[in-house]
């Protein structure tokens, strides 16, 4: 092979390879992807200047217009305690208490980064829907199926993730909230 | 034999490391570029108050079920722009205003204003603005406003829908 062929082989295979290798991170990167606790990702500069490359490119593809730290914190989970891939077929127990801020919101989501269809037109639950007594330790039911009390459905997707906001949280939105504080998420079974 | 590839592989890890910078960098702007192009079709310099997000909403990704969002995507190439947000009936609302690179610009709440609203110019530096009127100065001509209302109930969204259409985004 000639001199030229190879550079020309090689600077074609070098930018295909940082180009398709930048292209698979940005999309295998979850929304706050910066810390993990448990099943759940979140990270405290979406929207910020001093957010890196990756961060920024992360957010801009998953999360475009989020809110900075201080108006809310996002935490998701694509997978339930056990580290098992969440399956819109199955049924699983979410719980947790207080979030730390004004108000939250959990809302399900598919791998396309939208909302789910189905039948209810149910996508989200949060804390305003319960009573007072009932943010501290509530019960919502995720699944393809009509549940009883609080219900999020699944629309049977194969995949889906779970965004808790919590709006105006404490401390400025600063830091993490701890794993205990968090809602668990239980499978019970699956279709 | 292997001698001769040495050259060409360190230019092409060179490459490879520039190139995936570059898509790193490029991703935010691309994708701003594209939420413009489709926030663009209500109109520039003014607010479009979408409905409640559902599962056919596709304007952004990863919508809110739980807030109205009045959009305006902004243009300062002719001059600054106006952005005067309303009160609504609502635990929270707030103005952001994201750069064309997608950083958060400015962000004001009810809170924050005691419930007053919020009035801001958004100009590009070296424009002229009214003198006591607060100024966003920003680098890039284009960007977008968005306003957030929780909509604690969905049969809570007309009332809130009403107060929000008083909110203006208009050329200064």
């Amino acid at each position: 092979m000639r001199g030229w062929a190879r550079y020309l082989l090689c600077a074609v295979a070098g930018i295909a390879a940082g180009s398709g290798a930048a292209v698979w991170t940005v999309k295998a990167g979850g929304f706050g992807s910066q810390a993990r606790i448990g099943p759940w990702r979140t990270g405290t500069d979406f929207g910020s200047k001093a957010a890196g490359a990756y961060t920024r490119a992360v957010v801009a593809r998953n999360g475009l217009l989020a809110l900075p730290a201080r108006e809310a914190r996002y935490y998701t989970a694509a997978s339930d305690d056990e580290g098992r891939p969440l399956d819109g077929r199955c049924r699983y127990r979410i719980s947790g208490g207080e979030a730390g801020g004004a108000w939250w919101s959990l809302t399900l989501y598919g791998a396309d980064n939208f909302l789910v269809p189905n039948e209810a037109n149910i996508w989200s639950v949060g804390s305003a829907a319960m009573a007072p007594a009932e943010r501290k330790a509530w019960t919502i039911l995720a699944a393809p199926d009509r549940q009883t009390g609080h219900w999020l459905p699944t629309g049977g997707v194969e995949n889906f993730d779970l965004t808790l906001r919590v709006y105006l949280p404490e401390g400025g939105g600063g830091s993490n909230l701890p794993l205990e504080r968090l809602p668990r998420i239980q499978r019970l079974g699956c279709a | 034999m292997i001698r001769r590839w040495i050259p060409p592989a360190a230019l092409g890890i060179v490459l490879a490391i520039l190139s995936g910078l570059f898509v790193l960098h490029a991703t935010p702007h691309f994708l701003m570029g594209v939420a413009l192009g489709r926030l663009d079709k209500a109109g520039v310099n003014r607010f479009f108050h979408g409905p409640l997000a559902t599962d056919r909403s596709r304007a952004i990704v990863r919508p809110s079920p739980d807030l109205a969002y009045s959009s305006c995507p902004f243009d300062l190439s002719k001059g600054p722009v106006l952005i005067d947000v309303a009160p609504t009936p609502a635990p929270y609302w707030s103005l952001s205003v994201f750069d064309r690179r997608t950083d958060v610009a400015f962000v004001r709440n009810n809170r924050d204003t005691g419930g007053a609203s919020i009035r801001i110019a958004l100009a590009l530096r070296g424009q002229e603005v009214p003198v006591g009127l607060e100024t966003l100065w920003l680098d890039d001509e284009r960007g977008i406003a968005l306003v957030r209302i929780l909509v604690e109930s969905r049969d809570e969204f007309e009332a809130i829908d009403r107060a929000r259409r008083a909110s203006v985004c208009q050329p200064l």
